[in-house]
């Protein structure tokens, strides 16, 4: 086979690599709704244990949760103009909001029925537990480590959730919220910035 | 014996978008001009080549009133492309 046909082969190799390369070398996420929902829940969460601990509202403290709808209906809103401006829809991207949604269901029927069969510190056992994992694994579909940090530490909680039966035990909420949303949405945002910078 | 080499996909910009497409889930039009640096009428060309071939799937549709192209390889296109890197393997093992 001559030299000519070899060159041809090695320059169209080249080039499916290199776009190959040029779809993946996008950074879509802006750690946007990482910090939303890092915020929301750090805010909740302190409400709370703030409300139960110095004022008289008891049970009705746990309202302060409501404001989890002014982050959801944000998230709609967000995700519709994303969708919008998007002019391309990767596999990483799809499975990443599939791991979310479950995480999202999960969340919901956890509260639910360990409010009414087991109480307060099973349902943030397993909060933090169901936390972790999608944490974990969009850090992993990702090759993104903080957030595989961040299910660690959530991993962690759920297991001192075991061993606080007080209020307090809605304080765990915070370093859990903190490491897997917060800093790896802090992180995400800058890499996104530097990927127009650079 | 060296596999004849698809003349569809032996093309610089039809291996390109190949190569785009095959990446993602599905990629508009837009998307693809800017990575490949084509011009929107010699992409439309190779575009529809592909589409006639059965190896991309061709969606327009408007989007906000606007209209709007969207892309996505086919599995008879995944295949030809899988086929298409094994032949080329093939020569550069000479």
């Amino acid at each position: 086979m001559s030299n000519q046909a070899q060159l041809a082969a090695q320059s169209s190799l080249a080039l499916i690599e290199s776009m190959i390369n040029k779809a993946q070398n996008r950074y879509s996420e802006n750690g946007t709704l990482y910090l939303l929902w890092g915020w929301i829940i750090f805010i909740c969460s302190l409400g709370h244990y703030a409300l139960l601990a110095y004022t008289s509202l008891g049970a009705n403290a746990g309202y302060i949760w409501m404001l989890i709808i002014v982050a959801l209906v944000y998230q709609l809103y967000y995700l519709n103009l994303k969708e919008k401006k998007e002019t391309v829809k990767t596999y990483t991207d799809e499975m990443i909001g599939y791991v979310w949604m479950v995480f999202g269901i999960s969340m919901g029927l956890v509260s639910f029925i360990a409010t009414k069969l087991g109480g307060w510190q099973l349902m943030y056992a397993l909060i933090l537990l169901l936390y972790g994992m999608p944490t974990f694994l969009t850090g992993a579909i990702m090759r993104f480590t903080p957030l595989k940090i961040g299910g660690f530490v959530c991993w962690g909680l759920s297991i001192s959730a075991v061993y606080i039966s007080s209020k307090e035990i809605i304080l765990l909420l915070i370093p859990a919220v903190i490491s897997a949303w917060i800093i790896p949405g802090y992180i995400l945002r800058a890499k996104f910035k530097n990927s127009f910078n650079g | 014996m060296f596999k004849e080499l698809d003349p569809i996909l032996h093309s610089q910009l039809r291996l390109a978008i190949m190569s785009l497409l095959i990446s993602v889930k599905e990629a508009e039009f837009t998307f693809i001009r800017e990575k490949t640096n084509a011009t929107a009428g010699n992409l439309s060309v190779q575009v529809q080549k592909l589409k006639d071939a059965g190896y991309i799937e061709v969606i327009k549709q408007f989007k906000d009133n606007y209209p709007q192209t969207t892309c996505k390889v086919t599995p008879i296109g995944l295949k030809a492309f899988e086929d298409y890197v094994k032949a080329l393997q093939q020569y550069l093992k000479v």
